[in-house]
């Protein structure tokens, strides 16, 4: 109690806000018959849950390494895109899936790259010359091997088999694989070795680029297992490689409820790959230089949205949802929770209203695992206490004898990997189109700003803040708001809607410059 | 007796500035050897040269007869170098027990010694659960060097330990100097001449981002001139 008392005096502007944002809240809630206010409550955790998935890693990113990443939402909208792929072309994915292996083999001999660039005795001059060299001949095997490489993939030329009609086909259960691929005008081993040998010589040149140049006595020891590492890594793709059609086959038989997992999965861990090869590659050289970390991630942003348009095509379309989440008819909607599980309905009776499952259950439920998990990550192990230290003081975690830059590279690529996880989840709900990263960080950088751009629970409060108004804003322009002692009702419009979280984030900072939860600087 | 930590001629520079210009220090193993010298000086520059946190960019830094020379600061610090910075920077947002985990080189390495921390600050075992943020600045310090005590460490840096803090404080402070240096060698950056004086054994005067003079803390003690000429106080 009186704990409470003195938390209430110190936080004294807080308290009031939330109070004030409170009554709002249930004033706007009474405005509405139930079943209206339950959908748009579950809307706000949906939407909330989705900007929380951008909006921590973002703060992750910016708390520990000080870099605003602007190209946040593009990586987003790549694990979205990702995410689909998996889900619609699991043949594709499959194809895919020993290239990234081979392409990726490489770096997991970083650490004998760098002994090796480290031991070299070449000339100065050399020594700055020979990397761009590998990399660019690197670049150039690459292009002439891959469009000899089999990926059976969509054509953005023929409507037939485009994405958008690939994506009303799955969704329809109609999917059937087009004949598989088979390497054109080379030998299959003379192919696989030579992307491999692509992605040793552009991996070395990298860790010689991006290494600082050191006296060359001073050698790291060898060690056996990036070996080891790279090894696996081959074998894996080279089995893929060969027995691809099992694998295709068994995904295509697989319940799209577990597919959808694997698209989760999958478009996390590559987030988390793009990420930490982002972070060790090109923010690296660029942590004194704070313009031009942002000069960097912003044309990365712009960069990924042509990628993504050259591929995927300009057209949006949806992704399918989930066998789990699809289901109509016979017992739907359901009332109760054993009855959506059993039919394995869209969609569930809850207080009158009828609530999407995916959209309106699905989604928050993922955002409050993931919030769990980050939470119980950064309180309960060793690797969230360096992170919480190092958000404060880099120099003395790295003087404690800790390596802080693979703890960056970690971190790094965690962010990215929750933002790719969000945009998979929103797939199903709000379709995937190359300008919803930049919705998506244009909120989360409002939900950090109300919540405070480095705390974590800051990024959860804001996200859910910014949700809840978008949400209720919506409502409200379908149902209307009736002025008092006037035969005026008004309507608010959707320009409205990101304007009020502006708005939002406006007043909040006059009264709290650094967020809700954000530290004094 | 050898050598534990040699510093020949180092120059680093911070950005384009130019601190240390030329800054020799030899510190025998087992000793306390205080650097001394005014404000700006390049005392807490030599300290974080030795850990590599401001490289420096000519000369070399030997520990226990290893070159650091391309050495990074994590990989300096797990040779077995504990460092207690100015400020009291310890880690606000950890409990104290976290600030002492987060130390640990190998598990376990709290558990051994927490018995000869506590003893040495019987305050921060009271504390335990407390964030460092809500510490005094004394029980910051304290924390601070305690932090330094957790992994087996050879050689101490602890910067302006006494900075700021009550009389009664730097006492039990000196104390716990000097009781950890009976096993581990210490090198200390202090303001307080008298401080210095009644710890250390040997001195370094740095001066404008040299080392200008170094001896026997008894020879200076008896050397008012010297110490009116870079310390500015007698």
């Amino acid at each position: 109690m009186n704990g409470l008392l003195v938390s209430l005096r110190k936080n004294l502007a807080l308290w009031i806000i939330m109070g004030v944002l409170l009554a709002l809240l249930i004033m706007a809630i009474r405005g509405m018959p139930t079943k209206d206010w339950v959908i748009t409550l579950l809307r706000s955790f949906s939407a909330g849950a989705v900007i929380f998935l951008v909006a921590s890693g973002f703060s992750l990113i910016f708390g520990l390494l000080d870099v605003l990443n602007l190209a946040h939402g593009t990586l987003f909208m790549i694990g979205a895109y990702l995410g689909w792929t998996v889900f619609v072309r699991p043949d594709t994915f499959v194809d895919l899936l020993p290239l990234g292996a081979l392409l990726g083999s490489g770096f997991m001999l970083g650490p004998v790259w760098e002994s090796l660039s480290l031991a070299s005795r070449l000339p100065e001059r050399l020594r700055r010359i020979l990397p761009w060299m590998g990399l660019a001949a690197a670049v150039a095997i690459l292009l002439y091997v891959l469009p000899h490489y089999p990926i059976t993939a969509w054509d953005l030329d023929r409507y037939d088999a485009s994405p958008v009609t690939y994506a009303y086909l799955a969704d329809q259960g109609l999917f059937v694989p087009p004949e598989p691929e088979k390497f054109e005008g080379m030998a299959p081993a003379l192919g696989l070795a030579t992307v491999v040998f692509a992605s040793l010589l552009a991996t070395l040149s990298l860790t010689s680029l991006t290494q600082p140049i050191l006296a060359a006595e001073v050698r790291p020891k060898m060690r056996w297992q990036p070996l080891a590492a790279f090894a696996a890594i081959v074998a894996v793709g080279l089995l893929i490689f060969a027995f691809n059609d099992a694998l295709t086959n068994f995904l295509l038989g697989l319940n799209t409820t577990w597919l959808f997992f694997i698209a989760m999965l999958v478009a996390s861990l590559t987030g988390f790959g793009l990420g930490a090869l982002m972070e060790s590659t090109l923010i690296r050289p660029l942590y004194s230089r704070p313009i031009y970390q942002l000069m960097l991630t912003l044309g990365l942003s712009a960069m990924g949205i042509e990628l993504v348009r050259a591929v995927w095509g300009r057209p949006e379309f949806t992704m399918p949802k989930p066998a789990l989440f699809s289901g109509s008819g016979d017992g739907c909607p359901a009332t109760t929770l054993a009855g959506w599980l059993e039919h394995q309905c869209s969609t569930l009776l809850i207080l009158d209203g009828r609530v999407r499952v995916y959209n309106e259950i699905f989604i928050p439920l993922v955002g409050i695992l993931v919030l769990l998990a980050v939470w119980i990550l950064l309180k309960r192990s060793r690797l969230g206490m360096i992170i919480r230290a190092g958000v404060q003081d880099r120099q003395m975690v790295e003087a404690l004898g800790i390596n802080v830059k693979r703890v960056f590279t970690l971190v790094f690529g965690l962010g990215v990997g929750l933002a790719a996880l969000g945009g998979v989840l929103a797939g199903p709900s709000t379709g995937l189109g190359s300008a919803m990263g930049d919705t998506v960080l244009l909120n989360a950088l409002i939900a950090l700003a109300i919540g405070g751009l480095t705390s974590y629970p800051g990024a959860a409060i804001g996200s859910l803040m910014v949700g809840l108004l978008q949400q209720f804003i919506i409502k409200y322009g379908a149902i209307g708001i009736p002025i008092p002692f006037t035969d005026i009702v008004f309507k608010p419009t959707p320009p409205l809607v990101p304007a009020s979280t502006v708005l939002l984030m406006v007043i909040i900072l006059l009264v709290m410059p650094n967020g809700l939860l954000g530290k004094k600087e | 007796m050898s050598n534990l930590l040699e510093i020949q001629d180092i120059h680093t520079f911070i950005g384009q500035y130019h601190i240390l210009q030329g800054v020799s220090v030899e510190v025998p193993a087992g000793t306390i050897t205080a650097l001394l010298g005014r404000n700006g000086a390049g005392k807490t520059t030599t300290l974080k040269s030795v850990l590599g946190l401001t490289p420096p960019r000519q000369g070399r830094v030997v520990f226990n007869g290893r070159d650091l020379r391309g050495l990074r600061s994590y990989e300096i610090a797990a040779l077995g170098i504990g460092f207690v910075p100015e400020h009291r920077a310890i880690f606000r947002a950890l409990s104290v027990e976290e600030n002492l985990k987060i130390a640990e080189r190998r598990k376990g390495d709290l558990q051994k010694r927490q018995e000869m921390i506590f003893s040495l600050f019987p305050d921060l075992e009271r504390l335990i659960r407390l964030s460092g943020g809500n510490l005094s600045g004394g029980q910051q310090q304290m924390l601070a060097v305690a932090r330094a005590l957790v992994p087996e460490n050879h050689l101490l840096l602890i910067d302006e330990p006494t900075e700021g803090l009550a009389p009664v404080i730097i006492e039990s402070m000196m104390k716990a100097i000097l009781h950890l240096s009976a096993d581990t060698t210490v090198v200390l950056v202090e303001q307080n001449f008298l401080v210095a004086s009644q710890l250390a054994e040997h001195y370094v005067i740095i001066e404008e981002g040299m080392s200008v003079k170094q001896g026997k803390m008894a020879d200076l003690v008896n050397d008012p001139d010297t110490i009116r000429r870079y310390l500015g106080a007698a």
